[in-house]
Order: C-alpha cells, then structure tokens, then sequence
C-alpha cells in the first residue's frame, strides 16, 4: 500500500482549520529552522547544508539549488531573493496550496534562502489570479513582521530582512523566472536573453536568487534536521520529498508527497485509481509541457522520467482514461501555449497559431491525410528554434500527442468528425475566450485562417 | 518621488489634458504602492490595478494618471499594461466568472459549464451581459484541478463545479444575495477585488510593516532609485525623467 511521506504538507494536512495561522505555526515548530539559520549558522554553512543536501529546484527545472546560491557574488550589493509564486503550468496545483494553507513555511524558507546569499530584501511574485493564497500571505507577512522574524534584526541578531508582496496580472509566461523578473519592473513579461544569469544579474540588475514556492518551504525543514536527514528519501541524483498535483480521471485528485523515485502507479492508487475502474491511456507526469506516458511502471524521479522520454517537470499529474479524445487534448494543450506566447520570437509565436489551425481542422472533421506531418513539421520548427522554453515545451506537448496517438488523428481525418463526439463543441477556444486589456503575446491574428480552400499567403494580414 | 502633478481626483490636469482618477485618499495608497518597489516603474501594474478599482476598468485617463505620477509616457503603460489578461480595457461587469478550459477541467467537463453559463448569461464566452452585471469568460488553468471543473468569481475559487452550480451561482449573485467560495471566501465585486490585488502588499506609511524609510530611504531623490535592468534604447532617454 503506497503511502505519502508528509515533510513539507505535513502542517496544513493536519491542521486543516488553521495551518496558516501564526499561533499554529508557532504551536508546530514554525519558524525555528529560520532562527537556527540566522542565529546559528553563518551563511556560508547554509549554502554548504543545501549544497550537500542536494535538492533541487521544484519549479520544473530541478536545477540543484545550493549551486544556483552559490553562483550569486558575494561583493555586490544589493542582492534580493525572489519566489516563484506564479503557478500556472497545467495540471499543477502545490504552490497555490502551499501559498493558502502555510504561507509562513514560505516566508520561513525565504529567510533562509536570503541569509545564506545575504539579501536584505525579497519579492514574491504571486500569481495574479491567486486571491486568497494572496490575502494569507499579506497576512502572514503582517502576522511575521508584527512577532520579529521579519524587519529590522530579526530574532534578535543583526540581519534585516524585508518581504515585498507582489501580484502578477494573468500571464504564465511571467513564471518564466527573466520574464518574471521583467514583469516585476514593470514592463511586458517577456523573457530575457541569456546570460547573464538571474544569480549575477537579476532583479533591477542585481544579483537575484529566484526559487520555486516547494523549493523554499523544504528549506525549514532542511536545516533543521540536516542534509544527511533529507537523503533519507529519494534517490542519489533526484533526494528528498516531492509535492506531485494529481487530476484528471482520478478518484481522489489532490496534491500527495511522496518520496522522489515513487512509482506512476503507486501516485496513482494514493489518488484513489482511475474513476469508475478504467485503465489510464495517457498520462502526462509533469505538467502540460511535459511529453505524455502511457504505462504507470516508471518511477518519479527526474532522471527516470528523462529516460522514459518525458520529463518530471512541476509535477502535475494528469491521468486520462480511455473516453478521453487525445486530438480534443492536443489541441486544448495546443491552444494554451498559442494563448500564452509572449509573442517576442517568430517559431513560438507563428508555430502554436497555425498547429492551433490546423488541430482545429482536425477535430472538426476538416483534416488532410498530410496534416500529421504537417505538425511534426511544425514541431521542429520551435524545437530548439525558440527563443526560450515555452517553444520548446509548445513543441513536445504537440509533437508526443500526435506520435503517440497517430491512429487517433488519422481516424479523426478518415471518418471526417471526432470519434468522441467533440467535434461540434467549436464555441471555446482560449483566442475567444479572454477579455484582458490585451492578452499575453500577439493573439490578434486574423480571423480567416486556414481551412479546406485557402492559402496560407492568402490569410496573412 | 517622482510625482509631477498637483491634480487631484475627477480634476482635469489643465496642463496634460487628462482627468485625474485618484482622490486624495486613492492618492496615498498609490503612493504606497509606490514605496514598495527601489524602482518605481515596478509599480505599474499594481497601479493600474488601483486604476481598475477606480474606474472599474482601466480608462485611458487612468494610464494618464499612472503615467504622469511615475514619470514615463501613456505609451509605455500601456505597452505594458496590455500584455495582461487581468488588466481590462472595455468596461467589466460587477461580477467577472472565469471558467478554467484547461486539460484537467476540460476532461472533467468543463464544456458543459461553459455551455450552461453561455445559456444562462445569454452570451458567449468574452463578452459582458447587456445589464453590466456579468462578465464571462474562459481562463487557462486556475491551478485548482483538484477541484476541475473550477471556476472563479472575481478571482475567489469554486471547486467540482457542476452546470447547474454554475447556474445557481448566478442566479444567487443577481438576486443580490452573498456568494461564498470553496474556501468560505465573501465574493467580491470587481472594484473591490481590484483594490486588494492593487494594494496587496503595499502599507500606509507609519503602519506596521512600512519598511520604506530602512530600505529605500525614505523620501529618496529618484537618482536613488535603482535602474530597471533592460538595455536603454535612445529614444527612452529623457521621457518624464524627472
Ligand atoms: C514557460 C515557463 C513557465 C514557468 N513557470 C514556472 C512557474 O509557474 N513556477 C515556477 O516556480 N517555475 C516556473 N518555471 C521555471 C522557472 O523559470 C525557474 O526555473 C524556477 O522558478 C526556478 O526555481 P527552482 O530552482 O526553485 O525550481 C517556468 C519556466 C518556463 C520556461
Ligand atoms: S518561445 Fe514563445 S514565450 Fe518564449 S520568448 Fe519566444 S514567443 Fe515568447
Ligand atoms: S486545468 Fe482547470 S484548474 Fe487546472
């Protein structure tokens, strides 16, 4: 019987009324990994703690943190911190419950994280649709300042710290950590060339350390109880536990910590199976970006997933059973990266509008026999063309549903209207749906299109 | 600070030709907006928020407002302002319902709750109804698959969301009764919920937590302002430097 190691959803699953309180939090060992880290340790055998520790990022990259820390300089003055709040990537959900249920582990974890880089200051980037993960957390933050572990010298040492709340205002490429950075000051959330790495020049130009909400709210933890305790889990190259966000045609869907290196199937049967005792076609193991699986015997472990061809990304698991129309999926997929294109590089932008094109044709019935390759042809366009990973990402998504579920989109094509009946639900799409002040990159293409009879030169504005 | 105008709200800026949107005590907390930030320039989109809890919608005299307040050009809010979905340029209605059509909520259908509130609402996703009431739209993942289908009234979430909840939601909210979210959150309406996304963060000065005067320095002459840390084009010099 599989079961979840709780470390860092420990408190807010057991204290479900109130783990976002400052007396729970206290009540529950809150805040004593930050004291340890400022009145105990110095800076330097922080970064070494997280270093050996080995954990690495949670916001999809799973680049080791203690390195990203120690890439900062230490002569340049101001550095700042930066959290990663801005969830958006598909199917995963744990940085907003996090961010709602125990908001003060996060700002326990940002004290760590900027004393061992000695910043004196940090932002959270909270995902503008994040209304009540956004009032805990202004609260946690008054609640902080109000008992001294947060202001001028807190716990009573030398060091000051300052946490700045900062709400997005609906982008997903603004999780993208240099598109966050220049949504943070002020400008388009379009991302920014590389390097200079955020570590030596972020935020303002400054040395920044920007890490995931999961990323931080392990670190209380950590130093609390020492790197060789966090290596208890996990595996040599992937250690520690993990949040996985699991939806879909599951029974249970929910967030479960487990230890990295769990199995697909285990995650499953945590989640309750498969609704009405089906088998799962397709699973998608770490986010929309990540390239679809379709068998659970695969371990959850970054290089795991890497070797099965996909990815363990943000750890948003998406379980689909047999009634699921992989063409109506792909194009859903499809549809949000064209929606949250910046728009900044031609393949991404162009690429995800016409592969949105021609999905659409296929799942009304108006496929062409050549339209398959006509994708994959697509996908190499941005695959590795992009000027950053969402292209990238665009492209995987893409490319794995038409490869894996090829019969699918020739059947679709073959029959001339979708076997699972989607086909006449053409009244949603992401380019119809949203009212902003603009959207997210170039979306006002024109409204012609390609369908059965016209040129692609020929719908050019 | 950088503020360069004495208007205050509903006059016409005689000099700019614009109307000023905040009132003196809108002013103050766009002040402490401002402080938040070493740079004001990171303080546009909360401001604009600020602007939409306002005006109800971001007006073209808003962006003026900001604009001149934080010393660039109208053009640059808005070149900022419009990459944001969140940010609305045609007036909005008092209640704004977001229905998630991502992957997760799609497969748990969330096409019958968009059929059923396009019925309802006796418009199609995108557009506000003809009393100002509701506006309706599609959103990409809300990050409550959890709870798919979800869907969010001004930004507070409802889970498991079947098409008649949706409908009964509505009905509820034109009858002028309080709605409650999956957490036992008030629903807001669309200036209110602007006004907490804007000043999210942001404190008055003397209250607790107004960590300005430690860390910027308190009234700092913009030279002490950090630069943003995009490359400068030519033309970027001298705009409203001052
Ligand atoms: C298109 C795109 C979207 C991203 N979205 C997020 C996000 O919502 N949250 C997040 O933490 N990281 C996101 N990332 C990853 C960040 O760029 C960055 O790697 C991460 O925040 C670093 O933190 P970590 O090392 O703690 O994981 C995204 C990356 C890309 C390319
Ligand atoms: S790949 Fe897409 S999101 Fe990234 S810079 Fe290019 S257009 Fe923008
Ligand atoms: S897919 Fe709908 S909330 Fe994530």
């Amino acid at each position: 019987m599989a079961e979840e190691v709780r470390v860092v959803t420990k408190r807010m699953r057991e204290h479900t009324e109130d783990s976002w309180t400052l007396q729970r939090v206290l009540d529950t060992g809150g805040y004593d990994g930050a004291r340890k880290a400022v009145v105990e340790m110095a800076p330097e055998e922080l970064g070494g703690e997280v270093k050996s520790s080995g954990l690495r990022g949670r916001g999809g990259a799973g680049f080791p943190t203690g390195v990203k820390w120690s890439f900062v300089p230490a002569d340049v003055s101001p550095k700042y911190v930066v959290v990663n709040h801005d969830e958006g990537e598909p199917g995963t959900f744990k940085d907003r419950e996090l961010g709602e249920r125990d908001p003060h582990q996060l700002l326990e974890g940002m004290i760590i994280a900027a004393r061992a880089v000695g910043a004196n200051k940090a932002f959270i980037y909270c995902r503008g649709e994040f209304a009540l993960g956004s009032r805990r957390l202004d609260q946690a933050i008054r609640d902080a300042y109000g008992a001294g572990f947060l202001g001028e010298g807190i716990f009573g040492s030398d060091f000051d710290f300052d946490i700045v709340l900062h709400r997005g205002a609906g982008a997903y490429i603004c999780g993208e950590e240099s598109a966050l950075l220049d949504s943070l000051e002020g400008f388009r959330g379009q991302p920014r060339l590389r390097p200079p790495f955020p570590a030596v020049k972020g935020l303002y130009g400054q040395p920044t350390v920007i890490n995931n909400t999961e990323t931080l709210s392990t670190l209380p933890h950590l130093i609390l109880n020492g790197s060789e305790w966090f290596r208890q889990w996990g595996t040599e190259k992937s250690p520690g536990t993990k949040i996985f966000s699991v939806s879909g045609h599951v029974n249970r869907p929910a967030n479960y910590e487990v230890p990295l290196g769990t199995s697909l199937a285990d995650l499953l049967e945590l989640a309750g199976g498969m609704q009405n005792g089906k088998e799962p076609k397709a699973i998608i193991p770490g986010g929309a970006s990540a390239p679809l699986l379709t068998s659970t015997d695969v371990a959850l472990d970054f290089e795991s997933l890497q070797e099965a061809g996909s990815m363990l990304g943000s750890g948003g698991v998406v379980f689909m059973d047999e009634t699921t129309c992989m063409v109506r999926n792909t194009l859903v997929t499809t549809e949000f990266f064209e929606h949250e294109s910046c728009g900044k590089c031609t393949p991404c932008r162009e690429g995800t509008w016409w592969a949105v094109k021609v999905l659409e044709r296929i799942e009304h019935g108006d496929g062409r026999q050549e339209d398959m390759d006509l994708l994959l042809d697509i996908c190499n366009g941005m695959d590795g063309r992009s000027f950053c990973p969402l292209g990238d990402a665009a492209s995987w998504a893409l490319r794995s549903g038409v490869k894996t579920f090829r019969d699918e989109f020739e059947q679709h094509v073959a029959e001339g209207s979708c076997p699972f009946g989607g086909g006449e639900r053409v009244h949603v799409g992401a380019r119809v749906g949203a009212t902003g002040l603009g959207e997210a990159g170039i979306t006002s293409q024109p409204a012609a299109g390609i369908d059965a009879d016209s040129e692609p030169e020929a719908a050019q504005p | 600070m950088t503020r360069r105008y004495q208007a205050t709200g509903g006059d016409i800026d005689e000099q700019n030709g614009y109307r000023n949107v905040f009132d003196d005590e809108q002013q103050a907390w766009a002040d402490a907006i401002v402080a938040k930030y070493p740079n004001p320039r990171s303080a546009v989109l909360p401001l604009l928020f600020l602007v939409q809890s306002v005006e109800g919608y971001v007006t073209e005299d808003g962006m003026r407002t900001v604009a001149n307040m934080i010393g660039l050009t109208p053009a640059q809010i808005l070149a900022s302002g419009s990459f944001y979905t969140m940010l609305k340029k045609q007036p909005q209605g008092e209640y704004l319902i977001s229905v998630c059509r991502n992957i997760s909520c799609t497969h748990r259908g969330a096409y019958d709750v968009i059929q059923a509130l396009s019925e309802r609402l006796g418009t199609d996703a995108g557009n506000t109804t003809a009393d100002g009431r509701f506006t309706f739209e599609t959103a990409e993942c809300l990050a409550t698959c959890d709870g798919a289908p979800s869907i969010q009234i001004n930004y507070d979430d409802f889970y498991d969301v079947t098409p008649q909840d949706a409908v009964a939601l509505v009905d509820k909210l034109e009858r002028g009764e309080e709605v409650r979210s999956a957490a036992g959150e008030r629903v807001r309406t669309v200036r209110e919920i602007s006004f907490e996304t804007a000043t999210a963060g942001a404190r008055l000065p003397g209250t607790a937590g107004d960590h300005r005067a430690r860390t910027v320095g308190g009234e700092a002459q913009p030279s002490d302002f950090l630069p943003d840390s995009r490359p400068k084009l030519s033309h970027d010099e001298g705009s409203h430097s001052g």
